[in-house]
């Protein structure tokens, strides 16, 4: 691993902002995203930026790319063991069901209604509502 | 009135519930082994889990995130991960020593052997955590889990010499017939049973399963400053009758009905069943914990719903995890592995984990972005860094001293 | 593209200078909503770390100086680390992203940038 060869001298005062400002590891990588039931639907393994492609010179004056979705499933792994899973296989949550962001990430939409949770709703339905009292509410 | 009950039946099942396979098997053996003088681990291991339940539970009650859902967030995918994989699989090992305890109880009041119940303890432990409600599943446990107070009652029916144990605890020394090496893998063992991660697990989702806000933090600060403490006390208890009835006569400990022989030997068959009672809930509670806790460090991490507040269907992931936790428990005790051996691995391997999960805890702990104004104030950080190094040191010398001593042998 | 993808890339400045790694990207939320939730999040910039590009506490980004001294330990790790902004980032990618002619390196403190 090299050095730096250079660093900036001098930082320029951040320049005002008329929103909130979210770091992406600090403020939504790995968090918990709830339903608007209050129900957990998964982390945000990762975010999806549209407005910019990996590689390809980015015309001066170009809009900024936003966040177009959060992203799990498959992509957790290549978080940890590197690579990248085809675009098709990831598992988007677009950023217009999403409410709000605090120390969990809130969406105003119900878990039911996303292709994320088709694992639990999979689970849900081949086995533990066969068991008996699966359905039983503890309260 | 009302509060004051609540309280008090908090701090009853604090102490019960404190008191597992780990703490009983391995405290017996020690008491067996070194007397007394090991006696200030527990001490040391005690203040060690107020401290971290006491910023595990803050930092659930007021940001409403468990510990592993905070182990994620600050560690990212792959610190998280390899937390996750051993936290995880000393968990499943101390499931297993959980049920297999259970099972070993129950052959001692039934003298049927304990590969049979194994089964059936496993059944019994699902089939709580499918239906039972939480706040009556700790209860219940804890409450029976009192009934180990019989320790202490024997060994004052023993009469035993107190200068001497006294002496053996206060001027702790390595015994004639023990080196050092196994004194303090031994040592390090009690701090493991003290301080094992699940109770941790457990202690933050639980604030979450009761919803716990920002004002029920008093109360639970006395839980843990009371309660943990006094069960540290029977588990005092528990070595001191083993160094006064097992120590003498050269017994050693590898099965539960040694550990329960100076109970037998001080009350008769009355206090037996006391002990055997205590026994039974003090490992079937933990059992219960444990499993739980495997579910929700596994849905914890990976984000899934989870909690026994929810019915089963609304976390069908997280019921789905523990019934394959329980499952391969089973599989493990059916090839007819000793449970009391697993227990004494667990104990050490807990101490080795330990680092992982409370430097997070202690970090998120500081962090105004969970907790506001309810940070840790400096005297919990003096503290929490003091045991920082003290856990540091024991997860760093477990291991070379199991290989050194043979695992104690 | 991926977000993780650019973390961790290289930094080089237009004369293939080495600056850093990627430690972050800095998004503010101002843009029209997508839907009727929440602001659309724009990307700002880019925090360059030149020590080291882990998943870390933000210790260098905030005035949180506790728990002795594991927050002191972290802000020094990550020492000299700056927002470069969107304007001024030429090309990015997994491996590496370049800057512009004339790039200006701004302070990545969180305090004041309207964050929580």
């Amino acid at each position: 691993m090299n050095r730096p060869q250079h660093t900036p001298a001098r930082l320029e005062p951040a320049p005002p902002t008329s929103g909130r400002v979210l770091d992406a590891q600090l403020h939504l990588l790995d968090r918990q995203v709830i339903d608007v039931d209050g129900l957990p639907v998964t982390t945000v393994d990762d975010l999806e930026l549209e407005g910019v492609e990996a590689d390809i010179p980015i015309a001066a004056g170009a809009a900024a790319p936003v966040i177009s979705a959060l992203l799990s499933g498959p992509v957790l792994g290549t978080r940890i063991f590197g690579g990248r899973p085809p675009s098709s296989r990831l598992i988007r949550l677009t950023w217009k069901d999403v409410s709000a962001v605090d120390v969990t990430i809130r969406l105003g939409v119900r878990s039911e209604s996303l292709a994320e949770s088709w694992v639990e709703r999979w689970i849900r339905d081949k086995i533990i509502t066969r068991i008996p009292g699966g359905k039983h509410d503890p309260h | 009135m009302k509060r004051l009950l609540g309280v008090a039946l908090g701090i009853l099942t604090a102490i019960g519930g404190f008191v597992d396979i780990g703490d009983l098997v391995t405290n017996a053996v020690v008491g067996s082994r070194f007397g007394m003088s090991l006696i200030w681990v527990v001490g040391v291991g005690v203040i060690g889990i107020c401290l971290y339940a006491d910023m595990s539970g803050r930092v659930a009650a007021v940001s409403g995130r468990a510990t592993f859902e905070v182990i994620r967030e600050r560690l990212g995918p792959r610190a998280g991960l390899a937390n996750l994989g051993a936290s995880f699989f000393i968990n499943l090992m101390t499931v297993t020593a959980e049920i297999g305890g259970i099972a070993l109880a129950l052959q001692l009041v039934t003298s049927v052997h304990h590969l049979l119940w194994i089964p059936l303890a496993a059944f019994a432990v699902w089939l709580v955590i499918w239906r039972v409600r939480f706040k009556i599943m700790e209860n219940v446990a804890g409450l029976l889990g009192l009934c180990l107070v019989v320790f202490g009652v024997a060994l004052f029916l023993l009469n035993p010499d107190w200068g001497q144990l006294a002496g053996q605890a206060l001027a702790p020394a390595v015994p004639q017939t023990e080196n050092a090496a196994v004194y303090w893998f031994y040592a390090i063992a009690l701090f493991g049973a003290a301080m094992t991660p699940y109770e941790v697990f457990f202690f933050s989702s639980g604030a979450v399963e009761e919803g716990w806000k920002t004002k029920d933090l008093v109360q639970s600060r006395i839980n843990v400053l009371a309660g943990f403490p006094l069960g540290g006390m029977l588990s005092v208890a528990i070595a001191g009758c083993a160094a006064v009835v097992l120590l003498p006569a050269g017994i050693e400990v590898t099965s539960l009905s040694q550990i329960v022989l100076p109970v037998a030997e001080a009350g008769g068959k009355l206090a037996l069943a006391f002990a055997l009672v205590g026994i039974l809930a003090a490992t079937f509670g933990a059992a219960l914990e444990t499993t739980l806790s495997s579910g929700y460090t596994l849905a914890q991490f990976f984000g899934w719903s989870w909690g026994k507040f929810r019915s089963p269907v609304r976390a069908a992931r997280f019921h789905l995890s523990m019934i394959v936790c329980l499952l391969v428990a089973l599989a493990v005790l059916a090839t007819g592995a000793d449970p009391i051996l697993i227990t004494e691995y667990s104990v050490v391997f807990s101490a080795v984990a330990l680092p992982l999960t409370y430097l997070p805890i202690l970090i998120v702990a500081n962090d105004p972005q969970y907790m506001g104004t309810n940070v840790n104030s400096r005297t919990i950080n003096v503290a929490a860094n003091i045991y920082l190094l003290i856990i540091l040191a024991a997860s760093l010398c477990a291991i070379p001293l199991m290989i050194i001593t043979g695992a104690g042998a | 593209m991926i977000l993780t993808d650019v973390l961790g890339s290289r930094v080089y400045g237009p004369d293939a200078t080495y600056l850093g790694r990627v430690a972050d990207a800095r998004f503010v939320l101002d843009q029209p909503p997508p839907g009727q939730l929440l602001a659309g999040a724009r990307l700002q910039g880019l925090i360059v770390s030149p020590h080291s590009a882990g998943s870390f506490m933000g210790y260098e980004r905030n005035n949180v100086n506790r728990p002795w001294p594991w927050a002191q330990l972290l802000k020094w790790w990550h020492r000299g680390s700056f927002l470069v902004l969107w304007a001024d980032i030429k090309v990015m990618g997994p491996e590496t992203v370049t800057l512009r002619e004339g790039f200006s390196a701004h302070d990545p403190g969180l305090e004041g940038a309207g964050t929580a």
